[in-house]
């Protein structure tokens, strides 16, 4: 137990130190993109205005309030300093909105997009790929090239198909929004069943893949699995193959876990595509304007997010998988 | 001679069907009789036959290894016509029992080893509690010479030997009539194996399981631990008779070719030349139609091509499969000896 504390604390220092490193390029990169967006604002405000110390007078009074006119060094420890009382300032695209209600208000769209997108692909993925495995004959024969075709597209290409087929052609969906443009969020019945018919094609368009990459994976793991030793042995041995199935399923699941703890915490940067295409109100559309206007404190907000989730699912596999993965453990306690 | 037998194959044949649909024999009209207390070895180089031999006498068989004809006889119980499913559950790991060849993997690497006891357990007795099963595996570990910590453990936790011996613990957690072992010992060092050998042998004389069947390539290795010896070729048995016998007196020009290319460390085998037997086995998708050993044999006529060989028994419990008679075969192994020795005295 002792060299396994040693591997946890060892492992949140290597955490912390690449926490360190994303949260630095987080903030410094996007500030290298070029354009000026305070420049872009004042123009937006200043049209028609002939005025040049007007619009000198408003471009300062922006500077000023963004902080953006100070050097770089001094923004960032302004920055770090806010950050840690949880307080990412205002969005520049979006002013006088500030990034935590940019993001509260789109987090939301992207979490429940996302969670049961990733989790039901995952589902209905390990579980064909261990039928497969298990069954093998034409079921296999089936959803084997299914299952790469499938997995094989990209994302903006299964998004835009399933936009092709169901939303424009058959016009069974909508193509685009997270709800009727015509209507105001509520608890009504009709923005409900709004959402619903909005959720179906970027909700689909993410499982789809996701079932034929977790369907690759389960089944060939299971196959190994399935002709391990302790198996034939388990058999010799008597015991009923309901039991053995368990066995041979809960072995091949370990992979997979990490696939979905990875998946998990990379959902954000996943979301991208599918609400770009679909215009989802979600994190991935936010990103992309934000990045459009130079939005820096949203997307060095929205990049953290990212950076966090990864963080914590990874460490959450880490340490995890040492408790469900005797060889692991005993790996790491070395 | 008047044990009672817990063993009896008649005729067994298996085979496996490859995936062109082929018929590959690997074991073919094999007879075989253990009686209690006794333990009998099965010799023969790989592919000869005898893992498969080894899994078809548990009776239970799964693609690409199917029944073909024959009869297992377990302590008077006929099982070669029973349901699978009811063979799984009455014969396999209670009444015959299975140590397999690499055992390394042959346990769950994410389920401690009381935890796989207990399934096995269960499998057959439903009802008996796990403080039971416990008490059980606790008694038959100390007995055996294993640290009762080893049940609390994982797999990955032991060593190689300790991992061996551990599947051996196991295979006899319910004390099994026959107990078949695959090459137990062929992946480890040779400490180790000493080790499992000496476990091997204690398993009879505590009565673990009732016989024993032991396969392995290594001869000098049942020459020590086996009452008799069996000595396959290309699916088919070509010599049986006592350890004692088919080591230091082989009948068939095969056993005696396998005898005189090992070194047995024992007292009359010290600087013997080691010879080899040239060629391969046969392909079992065609076997010769005659002597299967016929290619390889150095004595072979033109009748050995023609019919099959049936196995001559010559009373005793000793058999060997060839045409010749016992009187020839030892006419050539002396005048052979003869000639090696003044070869010998002349370099």
């Amino acid at each position: 137990m002792k060299g396994y504390r040693k591997y946890f604390l060892n492992k949140l220092l290597w955490f912390l130190i690449t926490f360190v490193c994303a949260f630095l390029l987080n903030f410094i990169l996007p500030r290298l993109m070029p354009g000026d967006p305070v420049a872009a604002i004042v123009s937006r405000l200043a049209q028609g205005m002939s005025n040049t110390t007007g619009v000198q007078a408003i471009y300062q009074q922006y500077a000023d309030l963004f902080g953006t006119n100070k050097p770089m060094v001094e923004q960032f420890f302004i920055y770090v300093r806010n950050v840690f009382r949880g307080d990412f300032g205002f969005s520049f695209a979006q002013y006088p909105r500030t990034v935590a209600d940019v993001i509260k208000s789109s987090i939301v769209w992207t979490a429940a997009l996302q969670f049961p997108a990733i989790i039901v692909g995952w589902l209905i993925g390990n579980t064909l790929g261990a039928l497969a495995a298990y069954l093998k004959g034409g079921f296999d024969k089936v959803l084997m090239p299914v299952s790469i075709f499938v997995s094989n597209f990209p994302p903006f290409g299964m998004a835009v198909i399933l936009m092709v087929i169901f939303g424009v052609s058959l016009k069974w969906f909508p193509t685009s929004g997270g709800y009727g443009f015509d209507l105001i969020p509520s608890f009504s019945w009709s923005f409900i069943w709004s959402v619903i018919v909005h959720y179906q094609l970027p909700f689909w368009s993410i499982v789809l893949i996701a079932i034929g990459g977790q369907a690759i994976g389960m089944r060939s793991m299971s196959i190994y699995e399935l002709n391990a030793d302790y198996v034939k042995y388990s058999r010799f041995m008597g015991i009923k193959d309901r039991k053995i199935v368990g066995y041979v399923f809960r072995n091949a699941m370990l992979p997979q876990i990490t696939g979905l703890a990875l998946s998990i915490g990379t959902m954000v940067g996943g979301a991208l595509v599918a609400e770009i295409i679909f215009s989802y109100p979600g994190l991935g559309s936010t990103i992309l304007t934000a990045v459009r206007g130079g939005d820096y404190p949203l997307i060095s907000a929205t990049t953290l997010i990212i950076t966090i989730m990864v963080l914590i699912a990874n460490f959450v596999i880490e340490i995890s998988y040492g408790f469900i993965d005797p060889r692991i453990k005993a790996a790491q306690s070395d | 001679m008047s044990n009672p037998v817990m063993l009896e194959v008649k005729g067994l044949t298996t085979k496996y069907i490859t995936r062109f649909r082929e018929d590959v024999y690997a074991v073919d009209h094999v007879s075989l009789k253990v009686e209690e207390g006794k333990s009998l070895g099965i010799a023969g180089e790989s592919g000869c036959g005898k893992s498969t031999l080894a899994l078809s006498l548990m009776g239970y068989y799964f693609p690409p290894l199917h029944y073909t004809s024959g009869e297992i006889i377990i302590d008077g119980r006929n099982i070669s016509r029973m349901d699978p499913d009811d063979i799984r559950r009455d014969i396999l790991g209670t009444e015959i029992s299975y140590i397999p060849q690499s055992a390394m993997n042959a346990l769950n690497p994410t389920q401690k080893i009381i935890s796989f006891i207990e399934d096995v357990v269960q499998a057959h007795e439903p009802s008996r509690t796990k403080k039971d099963i416990h008490d059980l595996a606790r008694k038959s570990f100390e007995v055996l010479g294993l640290p009762a910590e080893v049940l609390q453990k994982y797999p990955v936790e032991l060593s190689g030997g300790m991992k061996q011996r551990t599947v051996i613990a196991t295979s006899v957690i319910l004390s099994p009539k026959v107990l078949i072992a695959d090459e137990p010992s062929s992946a480890l060092d040779v400490t180790s194996q000493k080790m499992v050998i000496k476990m091997l042998k204690n398993l009879l004389e505590h009565g673990f399981t009732k016989s024993m069947i032991f396969i392995t390539h290594e001869l000098p290795l049942l020459y020590n631990v086996t009452d008799d010896i069996m000595v396959m070729y290309a699916g088919q048995i070509v010599e049986k008779g006592t350890a004692q016998e088919a080591v230091f007196d082989p009948l068939h020009p095969y056993s005696k070719g396998l005898m005189g290319s090992i070194i047995v460390p024992e007292y009359g085998l010290r600087d013997v030349e080691l010879t080899a037997i040239p060629g391969v086995p046969p392909n079992l998708k065609n076997p010769p139609a005659g002597c299967r050993f016929a290619e390889r044999c150095k004595y072979v006529r033109a009748e050995c091509e023609a019919n099959p060989v049936p196995l001559h028994d010559v009373g005793g419990g000793r058999a060997y499969r060839c045409i010749l008679s016992e009187r020839e075969l030892r006419d050539f192994y002396t005048r052979e000896a003869h000639m090696r020795e003044a070869h010998q005295n002349a370099g």
